[in-house]
């Protein structure tokens, strides 16, 4: 495969690993912190399902992520496929138990050097921007 | 050269962003934007001159008149989708910290 970027998140958070999973997993709650979905029982290994964007669908991008789980260890690690509009990436969670509860490691790869400049993106891109950035500023502080 | 962050910043102010949108609709003298968001003839110059040096707006004289267009190319570069998501999934977990304190303990 050509050059392809990605990155990585840790999220340390005050609850144990089966917790986290949980929240990872189970699709009511999945809804409730990434997306509406349209799994009705935990993924499994193999499986696809989808997650629908809350804001408006444009021509470049109908709003929906596909995803098909590609690795799966129970209260340890989910991978899978996020593909959606000129996005063809992976989406991988890593769960470590540490002291304080648990440390969710993220790594979103598979961005191709010209994931850049579709103009659709730019319009999704300033949505997601100007709601979010005032929002996490303003609680991060 | 502009960074993104100047285009960032320059829509990130709703004042400024209701400027922009305003002029999508067309040319405007700063005149005309005085009256249409009632702010003063200085915080309008200076939210324009944000938008400019952002490129995102370009200006003519005619006159003793200085009108603001939108440049259309402004918002074309800049979608990196790997700040996007970087953005989506921090605003996300925010949201994960949320629901993991209000979930019941197992």
């Amino acid at each position: 495969m050509s050059e392809t970027k990605s990155f990585a998140l840790d999220f340390d958070l005050p609850f144990p690993p089966k917790k986290v999973w949980r929240a990872l997993t189970e699709p009511a709650l999945m809804a409730k912190w990434i997306m509406p979905n349209n799994l009705k029982d935990a993924p499994k290994l193999g499986d696809s399902f989808q997650f629908k964007f809350d804001g408006p669908a444009n021509e470049w991008w109908d709003g929906i992520t596909h995803c098909e789980v590609q690795a799966l260890e129970l209260h340890k690690r989910i991978q899978y496929t996020w593909r959606g509009g000129p996005l063809d990436t992976v989406v991988e969670w890593t769960l470590f138990e540490t002291p304080d509860g648990t440390r969710l490691h993220l790594v979103h790869s598979g961005f191709k050097p010209t994931d850049g400049h579709a103009q659709g993106g730019a319009e999704m891109g300033w949505k997601q921007k100007s709601k979010t950035l005032a929002k996490i500023l303003g609680e991060l502080s | 050269m502009r960074h993104e962050n100047d285009v960032f910043r320059a829509l990130g102010d709703p004042s400024r962003r209701a400027i922009f949108e305003h002029l999508t609709k067309g040319e405007a003298a700063v005149r005309d934007l005085v009256a249409v968001f009632e702010i003063s003839q200085p915080a309008i110059s200076q939210h324009l001159a944000v938008l400019e040096s952002a490129e995102l707006v370009a200006k003519r004289k005619e006159g003793r008149l200085v009108f603001y267009r939108i440049k259309p190319a402004g918002l074309k570069p800049l979608v990196d989708w790997i700040a996007t998501y970087q953005e989506f999934w921090l605003e996300r977990a925010l949201r994960l910290r949320k629901l993991l304190e209000e979930m019941d303990d197992e």
